[in-house]
């Protein structure tokens, strides 16, 4: 009788930690991407104050913006709108770049928040939320130097 | 005399400063670029896909360069995305930039200047994870009025720049060799 009740707890104990191990399992493969533009953001600076900072000590700045594991700083840029594209995928690229600056923050958007970037002029002063992807450095077979990545970028109104 | 040596002067100048305009003219630059990876093995299919890159190619000397931020790549899972990102893998904090500096080899055979397309061979060194391998690639360059398209398919080999995996999962989901197909529109200036 009592081994009978044993048996009882060993069963439901290897089936719960099936499913708890299962569930977990399955919510790692399904886990879906983070949501940026739902998450804190980490910093809130200028364009040039980013594109100082990285030019002043690149490594540190990987340091304190990049995260080991792709989930890096969300940031809310504010900038002088120098330009509006758009990439192969159709999302629309601003470049936030001020006035006399060798670099900016190229900020890409998403299919959903596309329409606020479309809707900004050229000059203008704005807020980009962003995650970085990478900073600004000079390239020298590039001849140039590299703006900023920030993506999954919406306009902060 | 003395007003030919002016003359000449200003003559010079003005060759001088031509060819200065025509230089920086000859040099593209583009921002729009996609990068594909991809990898087949029989347990999975994986894709990831990059539109951060910046590239230039000068139209005179043949230069190629491009720069390709590692954590633009996006995939369908966000736990793929992870391990691509750590340290075992592509390890992006420590090398959040790949590169390709080279040139196109046979630059005699690419009329910028004429609409059409030619096939060109691309030879350089690609910088992955801070390891440094040539290669030698085939792609097309496309000409039409004002734009220029570069598309290029190849493969890379994981294990040359240091990326192996000996056991578990990513060894057997991941291919030891991935097709990379990249295509970048540049601009005359």
């Amino acid at each position: 009788m009592k081994k009978k009740k044993l048996l009882k707890i060993a069963v439901i104990l290897a089936a719960a930690g099936l499913l708890i191990g299962g569930g977990v399992g399955l919510y790692m493969f399904f886990m879906p991407h983070r949501d940026v533009q739902k998450s804190p953001t980490d910093f809130a600076l200028t364009s040039s104050e980013l594109v100082a900072e990285y030019l002043n000590d690149f490594e540190q700045s990987n340091q304190k913006y990049l995260s080991q594991d792709g989930n890096s700083k969300i940031l809310e840029v504010t900038g002088t709108v120098a330009g509006i594209s758009e990439d192969y995928n159709g999302q629309k690229v601003v470049l936030l770049k001020d006035p006399g600056q060798v670099a900016g923050v190229s900020c890409t958007f998403m299919h959903e928040t596309n329409s606020n970037a479309t809707a900004l002029n050229i000059g203008q002063t704005v807020t980009i939320k962003g995650v970085i992807r990478s900073g600004v450095f000079y390239d020298p077979d590039l001849e140039m130097h590299l703006n900023a990545v920030i993506e999954k970028s919406d306009v902060i109104f | 005399m003395k007003t030919t040596k002016i003359l000449l002067t200003a003559l010079l100048t003005i060759a001088i400063s031509m060819t200065a305009f025509s230089q920086t003219g000859d040099r593209l630059v583009s921002s729009k670029a996609h990068i594909k990876f991809f990898s087949t093995t029989p347990a999975e299919d994986i894709e990831a896909n990059n539109y951060t890159s910046t590239s230039t190619i000068n139209t005179s000397n043949g230069n190629v360069v491009f720069s390709v931020p590692m954590q633009g790549f996006e995939f369908p899972k966000a736990l793929m995305q992870r391990h691509f990102n750590q340290a075992n893998f592509l390890d992006t904090k420590q090398f959040p930039n790949a590169r390709f500096v080279g040139k196109i080899a046979n630059l005699d055979q690419v009329d910028f200047s004429t609409n059409g397309t030619y096939n060109a061979q691309v030879e350089g060194e690609m910088t992955i994870k801070g390891v440094t391998k040539p290669i030698r690639e085939n792609g097309t360059i496309t000409i039409s009025g004002n734009s220029v398209e570069i598309n290029s398919k190849f493969n890379i080999t994981l294990a040359d720049y240091g990326i192996e995996f000996v056991k578990g999962k990513p060894a057997s989901n991941i291919a030891k060799t991935v097709e990379v197909t990249f295509i970048g529109e540049y601009q005359k200036q």
